[in-house]
């Protein structure tokens, strides 16, 4: 049980890394989203996962009451995190912000 | 230049963190902090005021007064706002001519928020329910549950528009409750008063209603954190509507 926790969070410590890495280098708002969203969303769950199975490793009630509502929070990063990026892209583009292309300054 | 900021800050931490060897050691019973009433309060809160989390019992019981007047705070600074901010004028005086196909229209048109905002909206309003009637027993209470009032309103203020959001709560209602609010806590006191107690002593309550001294001072910490509640969430809604809308209260911003 310990060594499925410990690979789940360090899997997600590294697409924490893999965000952090992207957003610091990629050029302008739409790539730096992408890799904010996808990478953020990724990394999260994993780390709750993880957390959600170090709590239960005693396997009692209220240790699995504990996992079953970091859980429910995994849903709702599951589901609030992509909306947050698409809502953020919807205003850019209706701001009229172009997209990079090869060539262009960093932004 | 970069690296002359690098080193001021860094000197700045520097110093910081130096300060911090002034600092009492930890649970030292000679600091000022833990010295004065600090004891009175974790041996005799739970017998006095019959409240299990002593933070509520000091921030509910001993020091309800203070509670009150930070509502007022609250409630005065909505007032502000809506004095300074709010005009008469409407989208059409401070816009003459507004274009119909304005691409900084930035109105909630989208399926995928709209739809995401009305299934969390309910959820979010449950949460604070949740912590704002738990603050008795674990960590939380009015101004908690207030503010994620409050965020739950916004969240359909910006995933709709404001039409939408004035149809749900208008200007008038809001200015009603964040007063509604002030008038519950100060009224909770008021009818303390009338048993011949102190100003917000709960213990009249219990008397008038017949209660025991615990289930007394549980109802009226509910009651005075309902009024915190009420307050909390109307300011912060009309500061939200006020500054959205250059104080029109109108849509196109």
């Amino acid at each position: 049980m310990e060594t499925i926790a410990v690979i789940f969070i360090l899997t997600g410590l590294l697409f924490d890394l893999g965000g952090t890495i992207g957003i610091l280098r990629l050029p302008d708002v739409y790539t730096r989203l992408h890799m904010a969203g996808k990478l953020d969303t990724l990394g999260s769950l994993c780390l709750l996962l993880g957390l959600a199975v170090v709590n239960a490793i005693p396997l009692g009630t209220a240790e699995l009451f504990v996992s079953g509502k970091i859980l429910l929070i995994l849903i709702l990063v599951f589901i609030t995190s992509p909306t947050a990026t698409h809502a953020m892209v919807d205003a850019g583009i209706k701001a009229g912000l172009t997209p990079w292309r090869k060539g262009d300054m960093r932004r | 230049m970069k690296k002359l900021t690098l080193a001021a800050v860094v000197i700045a931490g520097l110093l910081l963190a130096l300060t911090t060897l002034d600092f009492p050691r930890w649970g030292d019973p000679q600091t000022p902090a833990s010295m004065h009433v600090s004891a009175r309060f974790i041996e005799k809160s739970l017998e006095e005021m019959a409240t299990p989390n002593i933070v509520t019992a000091v921030l509910g019981d001993y020091r309800a007064f203070d509670t009150m007047l930070e509502t007022i705070v609250v409630f005065t600074a909505g007032l502000a706002c809506f004095f300074i901010l709010r005009t008469r004028m409407t989208r059409e005086d401070l816009e003459p001519a507004a274009p119909e196909n304005d691409p900084l229209d930035l109105a909630g048109e989208d399926l995928v928020i709209k739809t995401v905002a009305r299934t969390f909206i309910p959820l979010i309003q449950l949460f604070g329910l949740y912590v704002l009637a738990h603050g008795h027993y674990s960590p939380g209470g009015g101004f908690q549950g207030g503010v994620i009032f409050a965020a739950a309103y916004i969240l359909l203020a910006v995933s709709h528009d404001m039409k939408t959001a004035l149809r749900h709560m208008s200007e008038r209602a809001s200015h009603l409750l964040s007063a509604a609010g002030v008038l519950l806590f100060a009224g909770i006191g008021v009818i303390c008063m009338t048993n011949g107690v102190n100003f917000l002593d709960y213990g009249g309550l219990a008397g008038i209603l017949g209660m025991s001294l615990a289930t007394g001072h549980s109802f009226a910490i509910l009651l005075i954190e309902s009024g915190v509640a009420l307050t909390v969430t109307a300011a912060l809604i009309m500061i939200f509507k006020l500054l959205s809308s250059h104080g029109t209260v109108q849509e196109g911003f």
